[in-house]
């Protein structure tokens, strides 16, 4: 595969799972001001997932958007195990969001500086989005986390299940080395050093704890189509209906 | 999305006599075209049916959420899938403004909410129907959304001013959602043998709940003259239903498609819209809990409660209290 | 959650609902309500306009409202700016004291339009033409 298609494909895959799960709560969310601004960010994330998959039809010939979105198997898809977690309650939504979009914000502010132009392009459009994605889970998980007894604890055990999987985001691609040697990209390895300090700092103040020790191969696998059990049902429902006639338009 | 189509009226068992004098400069306030805001005097009455009217219509848009949010996850290609989560979530937003304005007669949403939960509360019937298909999520927001617009336009032109800015922008996204549901619709219409086939299905499935959707027949009625008086319900439900057939029935014949109902016309005389009996007995039931869907549409709103309610408590600050929102 | 409840959703056309599977928690209404505090909220279109009211939201508190606010009301207009205030620091000259909006004597005096010229002017160059005239 070409790097930059890799690159570009896990970058979409993630950013639709995601949307796609936020949208789960869409009429059902707690609260409807929060049940609006996660509908928000759900359409923000597949917009971008949207996005990406246009530069890869535009730039690299590769298939309409729809037919990346909703005609590929799972071993094709490239997104991390984190984004495939069903939401359970409110409280992993919100710390795999908090997780999920401090990556998110950082990635795109290097990816601005990549020699691959329409990458740079879209980073540059979508920064304002992330900067909200941010301030959303920041505010939220600074009063639940000093909230009372039960939502504090909710946090931490979601946080003792979020953050291993974390990792995920930041596995490396076949063709790292390549792709931070031509420009394109600075890397996970340091994406997720910045991260790490994001994150340890807001944990800290919040009176939250990172859990200590991990399986070191916890949340690997996505980047290269070896997922969770949680994905294929998830592209089942998805390209249900996409799938149910041939050569239809919807 | 909806519209309060029917307000559903419970006898006055309340109501203490107004002073004459206040009244009087009420009526004539209403007669000069004037909007009441929230803190002018009003009739007990007045603000009576309208915290029921402007809150029926809220809880009508949060359990109309429900049916179309049914195929989010499954909506077919990226155009449908945004438009359809996007649509969702205007009608959570129209639910929040219209919860705001009655908020402002003197209920609080927890208040409102509550009565929902426990059924006090009515909504519109239309949501008491199951989406069974992808179909039925064009026809919804095509021909469900075209009569809300009829009816909350009619509304906008209403006496209480939080209602009518409330509705001035539900009425912007609602013609969105009226042009999103049009074009999915007609793409089913223009499609394969199976789209058009189940299209078909959907329309038949949601033909009587669409004429019930304005409430029953102007005779059968019990609104009050007086509700019209104080502008508080704007149009009689014969007129609505047919400003909506006129308007719509047109559209989706062009296309091929038929109405399960061999006695639907126009009168050319008249102008007036004829329509088989659409059994106004299973309105009522419907109306009184025993449609298809009522106690799985509360059980999914209890879901979000029960979801929102550690938020809320954890973040509750004991020192302030709710105060009702000012305009 | 009661079990009928499950048991109803778990047969919903909506899979979003048959796949809840909650801690059996009683729901009960609430005899309390509680609700977060109103928060008044003032949009700009854009920079050099005004700011105008546009709704309320329910929120904990300040911060929170405008991250409420920033969704319900700037997601589909234009908007360069938004404030919140909490609905109980709203003071108001209100429709109680409307008559004393009315204005009742003469003011066209700090009017623009109080104040017609053209015509002295006129006359005064008709006046002037005339005695060169004459």
């Amino acid at each position: 595969m070409n790097p930059i298609v890799e690159l570009i494909t896990k970058l979409g895959d993630d950013a639709f799972i995601l949307g796609h799960r936020h949208s789960e709560w869409t009429g059902l969310g707690p609260i409807l001001e929060e049940d609006i601004a996660m509908s928000s960010m759900a359409q923000d994330k597949i917009g971008h997932a949207l996005a990406l998959y246009t530069i890869l039809h535009e730039q690299f010939g590769g298939p309409d958007p729809d037919t990346i979105g909703f005609l590929r198997n799972e071993k094709e898809f490239r997104c991390c195990h984190l984004v495939e977690y069903p939401n359970g309650e409110y409280d992993f939504t919100l710390v795999r969001h908090f997780l999920f979009d401090h990556a998110e914000l950082l990635r795109y502010q290097l990816l601005r500086q990549s020699t691959f132009a329409p990458l740079a392009r879209f980073a540059a459009k979508v920064m304002g989005e992330l900067k909200y994605h941010v301030l959303h889970a920041d505010s939220l998980m600074q009063r639940l986390a000093l909230g009372n007894e039960e939502s504090h604890a909710r946090l931490q055990a979601s946080l003792t299940e979020a953050f291993p999987l974390a990792a995920g985001i930041f596995e490396k691609s076949p063709y790292e080395d390549q792709l931070i040697a031509e420009g394109v990209f600075a890397g996970e390895a340091l994406l997720q050093q910045q991260w790490l300090k994001e994150i340890e700092q807001r944990v800290q103040a919040w009176d939250l704890h990172l859990p200590e020790a991990r399986e070191p191969l916890a949340g690997l696998g996505g980047r290269y189509g070896y997922h969770t059990p949680y994905l294929q049902p998830l592209l089942d429902e998805l390209t249900s209906v996409f799938r149910s006639e041939e050569n239809a338009s919807w | 999305m909806y519209g309060g189509g029917y307000v559903f009226c419970e006898p006055d068992v309340h109501g203490q006599p107004d002073d004459p004098e206040r009244l009087a400069e009420f009526e004539a306030r209403i007669d000069r075209g004037e909007k009441i805001e929230p803190q002018d005097w009003m009739p007990y009455e007045y603000r009576r049916q309208l915290i029921r009217l402007i809150e029926q219509h809220a809880h009508s848009e949060i359990m109309g959420a429900l049916p179309e949010g049914a195929w989010i996850t499954r909506a077919p290609g990226f155009k449908r899938k945004l438009a359809l989560i996007a649509k969702v979530q205007d009608e959570v937003g129209h639910a929040q403004l219209l919860y705001s304005a009655a908020e402002t007669l003197g209920k609080s949403r927890a208040d409102m909410v509550n009565d929902l939960l426990s059924g006090k509360s009515k909504y519109s019937n239309v949501f008491n129907y199951p989406a069974k298909t992808w179909a039925d999520v064009t026809v919804i927001g095509f021909l469900i959304d075209a009569a809300a617009i009829v009816n909350q336009v009619a509304n906008s032109k209403g006496s209480y001013g939080p209602y009518c800015r409330a509705l001035e922008r539900i009425c912007y996204e609602e013609s969105f959602h009226l042009k999103q549901g049009y074009d999915a619709f007609v793409a089913l219409a223009t499609g394969t043998k199976r789209q058009r086939e189940m299209l078909q299905d959907a329309i038949n499935r949601w033909y009587r709940p669409i004429i019930h959707f304005f409430g029953p027949p102007d005779n059968e009625s019990v609104h009050s003259k007086q509700l019209m008086r104080w502008k508080v319900k704007m149009a009689s439900n014969d007129e609505m239903r047919n400003q909506f057939l006129d308007a719509y029935v047109p559209k989706v014949l062009e296309l091929g498609l038929t109405f399960p109902d061999p006695e639907l016309r126009k009168d050319p005389q008249t102008g007036r819209w004829h329509y088989g009996d659409p059994d106004w007995a299973e309105f009522y039931r419907v109306i009184n809990g025993d449609g298809p869907c009522n106690a799985e549409r509360l059980s999914a709103r209890r879901l979000a409660e029960e979801n929102g309610r550690w938020i809320r408590q954890a973040i509750m600050n004991p020192q302030q209290k709710f105060t009702i929102p000012f305009a | 959650m009661e079990t009928a409840d499950r048991h109803l959703l778990s047969t919903s056309v909506d899979p979003r609902l048959q796949r809840v599977q909650r801690h059996a928690t009683e729901f009960h209404l609430l005899e309390q309500p509680e609700e977060w505090q109103t928060f008044e909220v003032f949009h700009q279109r854009r920079r050099g306009e005004h700011h105008v009211h546009v709704g309320s939201v329910h929120a904990p508190d300040a911060e929170m409202a405008l991250v409420f606010a920033k969704e319900q009301f700037a997601r589909r207009q234009q908007c360069a700016s938004l404030w919140v205030v909490a609905s109980a620091h709203i003071h108001s000259l209100g429709y109680q004291n409307e008559d004393m909006f009315a204005t009742t004597t003469e003011k066209t005096y700090r009017e623009a339009s109080g104040y017609r010229l053209r015509h002295k002017i006129q006359a005064y160059k008709q006046s002037v033409q005339h005695e060169s005239n004459s």
